[in-house]
Order: structure tokens, then sequence, then C-alpha cells
């Protein structure tokens, strides 16, 4: 490789069906992961706060274990040790299930920043004019926590977005699969690699915007701390 | 699992802490200059720091190190694959430290500031002895936690054919055909050199004993 | 009769924020050797006058001159008004020392740090003999045996003595205070006006920014009484809350003191 030193991006885009369909399954796992993952880790968060301590500490070393190790060696350890124990995955679900397992554990540890971010304060005051626990959790607790986790979790969310293109080393046919494979047809790969880097980064760039603009909508309902 | 085995991994992970420690050294000289040019008066520097900050924090780490292993020979630069390794973990780093940093100078509080001002010391002197030492008080947690998403990140350099960590289990995986343990082992020694990391990091902080801000 | 030269004069000093004046044409002379304070409902701009004079804000229109010299900005030729080089700025205000409501103590230092800082980076003395230097002056405010604590580890009422001996320690020619003790709690605000009123005793030229209406009576010689951004009245105490007084100093006094106290006064 190498004779051919022109730099030309619009034989990659030419490709464009290639790249949407990629773009497809990046999105497929990222939206479907980080739900996955914020769900989860409301739980694991909730159980190490109201739940039994033996459950915390058992959660909290999960998340410790989950936090302190690559991405890539969760997957290869997912995806070709799982049927070392009976767990045999297609790389599409092993994908999505070592993604959600990463983002809940990510998501987890701001859920409870969340819940101890709020003041005590605004607890006793709900308990003082006769809220019940439930209408506390969801009048209060959920609606301060929002405004005040979501700055954490836009930043987290994006983060998920860029540990897909990880997934294709396990040749999941995501994004950067996909454009990296047509930059090695055509021995184009300077090409293919900026092409994906634009790529992510509008995307990334984009979902930065929404975020603040989400934030901005609900700064009204922010608070000293 | 063998000792021997055991022992390649452990042997492939002084690589790792290698690679990652030489990428935050460098990144942190890169960082010093980016985060100086989103911090000058002269706009080219200012969108240039930000461009820089915005497009390594904006694309995936292995579509960088992709990227620069492919780019480096196609201007003329044959390197070894660890210095493009080493080199796109720099770049990355250093987005996220100046990221880091610019937050820690522009979180002292402006009163500490003024009241060097009022000393009459210098701009100079103010940002020497007083901006920079509260910033990287307020900074060292973020930069310790960036230590460690660089450890883990390295693992990634397995795609360039470095022969680290995550690529040695790899390879023994292939040959023994024991992925489980292999990966559970590299698993392992990641956490274990990331906590020591962490409890360098809190050690550090305690010895900086000046409490609050 | 004509009046020594005051420690500060200020002239048509106007200030906005954007579009909003906060200070609109103040003149005031700061008498030598004595206390002068500024009181006023919040945001009536008595802070932003101080910092004006401290030049942490600068003056959108006006002159301030310390000892006669031009603070900042000077009359050119032909009435125009003309920036001063920073080296003159700080030339000047090398004889103020400034004392904030937050105190902004360098937490990276112990109190003797704090003090001897600029002493060794401004005045080019040795670390030696400007700890040596701080320590008297900690001493001299009763902190002596704190000189090797950080500011985290002090109490409110000691941090602000701390700062006070770290502007001492400069041997300025004039004090600003700002609000010295609003971030105090009431039992700590004791210690920190006796350290003022002392230094009130020893002939300092003071500017103070206070709420404590009592410490401004006693204390000051001078009181201007300000209200959105204008002096309403100045004068000795006695002139300012002697009565029939205008009615926004009476509003004021019965916020800030309870009735019966205002009555007193």
């Amino acid at each position: 490789m190498g004779a051919d030193m022109s730099f030309d991006l619009g034989l990659i885009l030419s490709y464009l069906p290639r790249i949407l369909e990629g773009l497809g399954v990046t999105l497929m796992l990222w939206v479907i992961g980080s739900a996955l993952g914020l769900a989860v880790g409301f739980a694991v968060a909730v159980g190490r706060r109201y739940g039994p301590a033996p459950l915390g500490w058992l959660l909290r070393g999960i998340v410790e274990v989950i936090r302190g190790t690559p991405f890539l060696v969760q997957v290869f350890l997912l995806y070709y040790g799982g049927p070392f124990i009976g767990l045999r995955l297609e790389n599409i679900p092993a994908g999505i299930l070592a993604l959600a397992i990463y983002a809940a554990a990510y998501y987890s540890e701001l859920w409870r920043a969340g819940f101890d971010a709020i003041p005590k304060g605004h607890l006793e005051a709900a308990d003082c004019v006769g809220f019940t626990e439930w209408q506390t959790l969801r009048r209060i607790i959920l609606p301060e926590m929002t405004v005040l986790v979501l700055p954490s979790m836009v930043n987290m969310t994006i983060l998920i977005l860029k540990e897909t293109a990880i997934l294709s080393i396990i040749s999941l046919p995501e994004l950067t699969l996909s454009v990296s494979a047509i930059g090695t047809q055509h021995y184009a790969f300077v090409e293919s690699f900026t092409v994906l880097a634009l790529l992510y980064w509008a995307l990334v760039e984009i979902c930065g915007a929404l975020g603040r603009r989400a934030e901005a909508r609900l700064s009204k309902y922010r608070f000293a701390t | 699992m063998s000792w021997k085995l055991f022992w390649l991994l452990v042997e492939a992970a002084r690589l790792t802490v290698l690679l990652s420690a030489g990428a935050i050294a460098i990144g942190f000289l890169i960082a010093c200059l980016v985060c100086a040019g989103m911090l000058s008066h002269n706009r080219v520097a200012r969108g240039a720091g930000r461009l820089f900050v915005s497009f390594f924090r904006g694309t995936p780490l292995l579509v960088q190190l992709l990227l620069i292993y492919y780019l480096l020979p196609s201007i003329g630069l044959d390197v070894p694959s660890e210095v493009a390794a080493i080199t796109g973990m720099a770049l990355c780093t250093a987005a996220y430290q100046a990221e880091i940093m610019r937050g820690g100078l522009g979180a002292v509080p402006s009163g500490l500031l003024e009241a060097a001002e009022m000393t009459g010391m210098s701009a100079a002197q103010t940002f020497r002895r007083i901006r920079l030492p509260i910033a990287f008080k307020l900074t060292l947690p973020a930069l310790v936690s960036e230590a460690i998403m660089m450890l883990k990140s390295s693992s990634l350099v397995s795609v360039v054919g470095v022969i680290e960590l995550t690529r040695m289990a790899q390879d023994l995986a292939a040959s023994t055909y024991r992925p489980l343990e292999l990966y559970a082992a590299a698993g392992l020694i990641y956490l274990v050199i990331n906590i020591v990391v962490a409890l360098l990091g809190t050690g550090l902080e305690a010895r900086l004993r000046w409490g609050r801000i | 009769m004509s009046a020594p030269m005051p420690a500060v004069r200020i002239e048509g000093l106007c200030k906005d924020f954007g579009t909003t004046r906060v200070l609109d044409g103040i003149d005031l002379d700061i008498p030598r050797g004595k206390v002068t304070c500024l009181i006023g409902p919040s945001g009536s701009g008595k802070s932003t006058l101080l910092r004006c004079v401290a030049l942490l804000e600068e003056p959108t229109d006006g002159y301030i001159s310390i000892n006669g010299d031009p603070l900042g900005f000077d009359r050119g030729p032909n009435g125009a008004r003309v920036k001063l080089p920073a080296r003159q700025i700080r030339k000047v205000r090398s004889r103020i020392g400034m004392v904030f409501q937050q105190f902004n103590l360098w937490p990276h230092m112990t109190a003797v740090g704090n003090v001897s800082e600029a002493l060794v980076t401004v005045r080019g003395m040795s670390r030696a003999d400007a700890e040596e230097r701080a320590r008297k002056e900690l001493d001299a405010i009763g902190l002596g045996a704190r000189a090797g604590h950080y500011p985290s580890e002090l109490s409110g009422g000691q941090q602000q003595r701390v700062a006070i001996a770290r502007a001492l320690a400069l041997d300025p020619g004039i004090m600003l205070f700002d609000e010295p003790t609003a971030s105090l709690d009431p039992e700590l605000t004791g210690e920190v006006l006796n350290v003022m009123r002392r230094l009130a005793e020893s002939g300092m030229t003071m500017l103070v920014v206070t709420h404590e209406i009592g410490f401004a009576a006693s204390v000051g010689s001078k009181i201007a009484f300000l209200d959105h951004g204008r002096i309403l009245v100045e004068g000795a105490p006695g002139e300012v809350f002697a009565k029939p007084r205008e009615p926004r100093i009476d509003q004021f006094l019965e916020t800030y003191l309870d009735r019966g106290a205002a009555t007193l006064l």
C-alpha cells in the first residue's frame, strides 16, 4: 500500500448505504445498551442504598470490578469465555449485554451521587407536609435527582457511544467495522478512519448540544447545594 | 491455569503500565500547551485548543489509534507500532487532562486571586504561588481517574499489534483454548494495578493536608 | 480654612455593571488617621465603592487619588480620562491593605505562610526574615500559637485576624475592610472588631464597609450612608444618626437594629 497518495474521502462516502447500515447498528447498540444500563444502574443504586448490607457489599464489589477492568477484556470474557459456562451468545446479544453491564456499573455510581446530593432538609420537608414515601420518591427525589445528575448522565451516555466502537473487535457489524471494511477493500485505511472519526465526532457533538439544551430547559429547577 | 501462563500475563502487564505511564506523562505536557491555548487571549490559540479537545474527546480511542497507526506510515513516518500506540494514547489523554486542568484553574475562588493581587503579587507570581497549587489539589482526584481510565484504555492498543496484557491474554487464549481463565486473570491484573493507582492517589491527597477550600 | 490632604479623595466616581449604574457620582474624602465607615442597605453600592478604591473594579468614570497620587486613571490633557500603566497602578496600590468578607486566606499555606508570602515574593525578603516578621504580626493579634496552622484548622474569627495580619505585614498606609464580620458567627465578630478597634487607636487610616452599626457609631470618625449608588448623608456619627433623621436612614436602622436600639441611637 501507500503507492497511491491521493486522499479521497469521496471513495469511502460512495458506500453511503453500507455506512448508514453500520450507523444503524451502532445507534441500536447505543440506545439499547444505555437504556438497559440506566435502568439496571438505578436498581443497583437503590439496592445499595435501601437493600440489606450484604447485598450492598456484593453490588459494590461487582461495580468496582467492572469499573476497574477494561471494557474490551469484559467483552472477550463474555463472548469467548461465556460458552465455557454455558453462556453461548451471538456477537450482537453478547455486545449488548456487555455494554449494558458496563454502562450499569457507571450509571449506578451517578444515580448514587444523585441520591446523596439531595439535601436532607428537602426530604424532611416532604415528611412534614405529610408525603408518603412513594410520593416523596416520585415528587421530590426523582425530579431533583434528574436535574442534579443530568450533566454527568449526558457525558456518560456519550462515553457509551464511543465504547460501542470496541464491539467491532468481536466482528459486530457496527459503524467502525463497516467503514474499516470499506477501507480494507480499497487499501484506503487513512481515508476510512478519517471518515469514521468525523462521523463519531459529529454524533458526539450533536448529543452534547442536545444535552446542553436539556440542561438549559431544566436549569430553572436547579437549586444551590 | 498454570503459573507459567499467569506469569506471561504479568510480564505483558509491564508493557501495559509502561505504555500508560508514558502516554500519561507525554499527554500531560501536551495538555499544558492545549490548556494554555484554551485560556489564551489569542483567538486562534483558543480555537485550536478547543478543537483539539473536542476532537480527541469526541471520537473513540480505537478509531484514533487506527487512524494514527495508518496515518504515520502514509506520511513517511515508519515507526514501530508501540510508538503509534503511545502517540494515540498521549493525544487522547491530553485532551481529557487539558479539560481537567481548565476546570481546576477556573475553580480556584476568585477572592483568593484578588487577595494575592492586593498584596502586590504580579500575575505570574499569583499563578505560580496561588492558582497552580490550589488547582492541583482540586484536580488531583480527576487526574487519578484519568490515569486509571488510560490504563484500561491501553487494552485497545492490542488491535495495532502491541503485545501488552490484553493481547497476550488473547494470544494465550487462542493457543491454549482457555479464554475464560485467561481473560479473568487479565481482568484481575488490571484491577490490581488500578487499585494500586487509586491508593497512590489517595495517599498523595492525604499528604496535602490543607483540607477543604 | 484649608483642610489637610485626605488619604483618599474620590471625585465623581461612577460604576456601571452592564446597563446598571451601581455608583452614581460619588464624591468622598477619607481623612488620614481616622476610621471612615460606609453603611447602607444591601445593593446600595458600598462594597463596589470599596472595591473601586482597591481597583479590584475598574471605575466607569471619575477619579480616585491616594495621598494625591492618581489611582488607575488620571486627567489627561484637554480633560480626557487616561488609564495609567500597570506598574504605576501596582505602586499606588501597594499602599493599600485589603480585608475581605470571605477572609480569602490561601488554603495551601499556614497562617505564617499567608502572612509572609508577599514579603518574600513582592518585597524580596528572605524566607526566614519574612517568617520572623509574620510571627510578630501574628503575636500582635494574639495568634502566635496558631502560626503553623492551616486556614481550615482555624475558626472564622481567627482566619479573619490572620487576614488582617497579612495585610498589615506589608505596612499599608490605608486599610480597606469589606464587611469583615459579615460571614462570622455572632460570637466571633467581637474578636475581629477588637483587633480593628486597636488598629484604629494606633492611628491607621481605615475605610470600612460594615453592617455593625454599633462599631461604626463608636469607632468611626466619619460615616457615609449610601443608597442607590449615591451618598445620601455623610458626616460624624453624631450628625448622621442625629434626629430628625433622613427617612431612608430610619428605615435602614430599623432593619438592621431592633426597634428599641434604633430609637436609642
